[in-house]
């Protein structure tokens, strides 16, 4: 497969769905063992409680992941001593999670097993920065997520690659819409380096830009109602930064304001939004720019048809109409299975 | 009396502690708890280590080493659990074996880059034989696993689940998984057993790691802030707190911040009270915080922001300033401040030796019996042969008592308002024996400085007989 090369030039990848049993395990699973089958060293772990995995109400446990030997692993210690495979232990992370501390093994032999690895987005940074370091690790694998649980950011590897099935609709217009619009926010336009620089240390309230590139701080935590954006806009003119969610309510009053063609928002990156499609087209529609610190490349998307009450969408017309919304490969995940 | 304590009372304590780059709370937490020496031996001791410290943190060609073994105390991770499971002999999980592993490794490293760096004080235990313990195919690697060398029986289990497919007949998968289960526990049981030898000497170099950061991180406070090895008075000399050329690092660090410099000052006590005037913001009350600053940081094994100082050694510090109240317990500044001289009434009569500084006692009441109060102090400081120094305003009390003051206000002539942060341009902070009895009269004149309403200070003049 084509996407194989490009991972393993760009050293990491996660792989994130667009909800729940999306195919995300099984794309993750073919990609290690294609790069097994290439002798590339993989580290693998996947972000902690993401809504989507140990579920705090449910409890319900999250897939199990296939290793084959020699690959690195990180997750808790208690999942780590419940294996039922022979690994070593390399390393223990220095910071203990709410699920405990977290181990970085080696596997043995091959195993399942399941992660739960850094929970927020600079630890998983940290962590794909360490791996290859510490470990001669060739590629960083994430299971990932983007759910509006998570607190960890997939942005953080330098690819990408998006889980969509049958489980998250039966209907095809609703999965192609849904995938147009992740990969629109993946691909919004980077801000500049030098404006990148200064406001990537800023992670909490909202900041303005003026015209010269200064940052200036309006002394408002959050843009999460109406009032508080005028508020914003009215002390920072038309150019803010956003590093946390970009909401419906946001974007809204932004696109109400007299000079929307005039606003540029900067955010993060693109799984900090949380606004309805239409919301955001219609605000880049009235003219109105967003800009991400980070991006990563998005390299394929990965169609599951079968849900998992036993319904089954037609895997060809599936393909084929996501493939019109976006310009990278649609697989069927099966298809590449078999 | 531990750190902790000591750096409530005495806020300069708090603001090096703070400004010591330690690597976590694991070891901040052993600095807390040092204790306050009184035993001059080992303070003396503790300063040929600080010493050693300070010379190899100044020597260029060990810098790398230094690195290194500074990048090895934030790999250290905070085992105390672990190390109580084996005190107690429990049974450690595969996680907390790997950390013993781990650390006995960094322990073997730490080692070799003290005798690299040539410090040689807080030696590590060797723990080579608890190292093999935990590396039994000799690979020499700081991974862990329950290996098979570990028990064959472990080792026959394992191969036969991997040619037993648990799909297929996964009673017996199962079944060979519960012997691997009780195999393994036998394994760790055997090892943590072991091990529990080891404790006392993995304990031991836990707590000398941490005390060996100690040490590295106040020899930087000392190089940092300029810091000497100050000289402790043998108990049978007479008492004395001599320093010269003191500086506050906090007000230095902020007066720095302003473009100003500190102005070093010297000071000498004996033991009897000796009183200490001068005009307002003349910087009294730096030089008593500076010096129980000092006399803590000596008896904490430090070294003193001074060029010279000579210590005797005290059994506590008590430092009066009379701006503690506590409203919650019903309690007025004068009320606490009543309380405190109580305390060390107390101590004097027990004969405790110690270093008395107090900021302008019974300030908060009316002067005649504020200045009874001051007078009755001295007696007793006098009587008892306290080392002291008491700042007062009150003037002419007709005290026989020593006395010393700041010579104060060097800027008559200025025009104009003046920023509080640049009064020490004109003041002269040097301490003078004064014989006289009388208390410079400047108030009016620093309040007309601070720009003070002129025809209210003139208004206050009339009263002025």
């Amino acid at each position: 497969m084509p996407f194989i090369d490009q991972i393993i030039r760009y050293g990491s990848l996660s792989v994130v769905g667009l909800g729940k049993n999306t195919g995300k395990t099984e794309c993750l699973r073919y990609v290690m063992e294609k790069l097994d089958q290439r002798q590339k060293l993989i580290a693998v772990t996947s972000v902690g409680i993401d809504g989507e995995g140990v579920d705090r109400v449910t409890a319900t446990p999250k897939p199990e992941i296939f290793l084959e030997k020699g690959m690195y692993f990180t997750t808790v210690a208690s999942y780590y001593k419940a294996k039922r495979f022979r690994a070593e232990i390399c390393e223990v992370l220095p910071y203990t999670t709410v699920l405990g501390k977290m181990v970085t093994a080696r596997a043995l032999e091959k195993g399942k097993m399941i992660l739960a690895g850094p929970s927020d987005t600079i630890l998983l940074q940290n962590w794909v920065r360490e791996m290859p370091r510490n470990f001669s690790v060739d590629i960083c694998l994430v299971d990932g997520a983007i759910s509006r649980l998570s607190p960890a950011s997939p942005a953080v590897t330098e690819s990408m690659i998006l889980a969509v099935g049958a489980a998250y609709s039966l209907n095809m217009s609703t999965l192609a819409e849904r995938t147009r619009f992740v990969y629109d926010t993946v691909h919004l336009p980077l801000a500049g380096e030098s404006l990148k620089k200064k406001l990537e240390h800023i992670t909490r309230g909202i900041r303005g830009i003026t015209a010269d590139g200064e940052i200036t701080d309006p002394g408002v935590e959050s843009a999460l109602i109406p009032e508080q954006v005028r508020e914003v806009l009215g002390k920072c003119q038309n150019r803010i930064y956003v590093p946390g969610a970009v909401s419906n309510a946001l974007l809204k009053t932004l696109g109400e304001g007299k000079e929307v063609g005039k606003t540029e928002l900067y955010i993060r990156d693109f799984s900090r939004i949380f606004a309805d499609p239409r919301v955001l087209y219609s605000f880049l529609r009235k003219g109105g720019r967003i800009f991400q610190l980070f991006s990563t490349r998005l390299l394929a998307v990965c169609v599951n048809p079968v849900s998992p009450q036993g319904y089954r969408l037609n895997s060809e017309e599936l393909t084929a109409r996501i493939q019109k919304e976006v310009n990278i490969p649609v697989y069927d995940i099966k298809k590449l299975e078999g | 009396m531990n750190f902790a304590r000591f750096s409530e009372r005495i806020d300069g304590l708090k603001y090096l502690a703070d400004k010591m780059e330690l690597t976590g709370s694991r070891v901040r937490r052993y600095l807390m708890q040092m204790p306050f020496s009184t035993d001059r031996d080992e303070l003396e001791q503790n300063f040929d280590i600080l010493q050693k410290a300070c010379e190899i943190l100044s020597d260029q060609k060990a810098k790398p080493v230094m690195m290194q073994l500074q990048h090895l105390f934030s790999r250290v991770h905070d085992i105390r659990g672990s190390l109580a499971e084996l005190k107690e002999k429990r049974t450690l999980d595969e996680v907390e074996l790997f950390e013993i592993k781990y650390f006995v490794v960094l322990c073997s490293d730490a080692g070799k880059l003290c005798d690299q760096a040539g410090f040689s004080y807080e030696r590590l235990f060797p723990l080579q034989e608890a190292f093999h313990i935990l590396d039994p195919d000799t690979t020499g690697t700081v991974s862990f696993s329950i290996y098979d060398s570990y028990s064959k029986s472990l080792a026959a289990a394992r191969q036969q689940v991997t040619e037993t497919d648990p799909g297929r007949d996964p009673g017996k998968w199962d079944q060979l998984q519960d012997i691997i289960q009780k195999e393994e526990l036998a394994v760790r049981e055997k090892l943590s057993l072991q091990l529990s030898e080891f404790y006392p000497d993995l304990q031991e170099n836990f707590d000398r790691l941490a005390r060996m950061e100690i040490w590295f991180a106040k020899a930087k406070l000392a190089l940092l802030y300029n810091m000497s090895r100050p000289v402790t008075v043998p108990g049978d000399q007479p008492g004395v707190l001599s320093v010269e050329g003191m500086v506050n690092p906090a007000i230095a660090d902020n007066l720095e911040n302003a473009g100003g410099s500190f102005q070093p000052v010297s000071v000498t006590l004996y033991r009897k009270p000796c009183l200490l005037t001068g005009a307002n913001m003349s910087g009294k009350t730096v030089v008593l915080k500076t010096l129980a600053m000092i006399q803590a940081l000596t008896q904490f094994s430090f070294f003193v922001p001074a060029q010279k100082a000579s210590i005797s050694l005290v059994k506590d510090v008590f430092l009066v300033i009379g701006d503690k109240q506590d409203q919650y317990r019903g309690l007025s500044s004068f009320a606490a401040e009543m309380l405190d001289l109580d305390r060390i009434m107390a101590n004097m009569a027990a004969g405790t030796e110690m270093l008395v500084l107090a900021d302008e006692p019974a300030r908060t009441t009316n002067p005649a019996e504020g200045a009874a109060i001051l007078c009755a102090l001295v007696e007793y400081l006098e009587k008892h042969h306290v080392m002291s120094l008491i700042s007062t305003h009150y003037g002419d009390l007709g005290l026989s008592c020593r006395k010393l003051r700041v010579a104060g206000f060097e800027g008559t002539n200025v025009k104009g308002r003046l920023d509080p942060l640049q009064m020490y341009r004109y003041m002269n902070y040097s301490l003078i024996e004064d014989k006289g009895g009388s208390v410079p009269l400047e108030a009016l004149n620093i309040a007309r400085l601070l720009g003070v309403n002129g025809s209210f200070i003139d208004t206050a003049k009339k009263y002025l007989k």
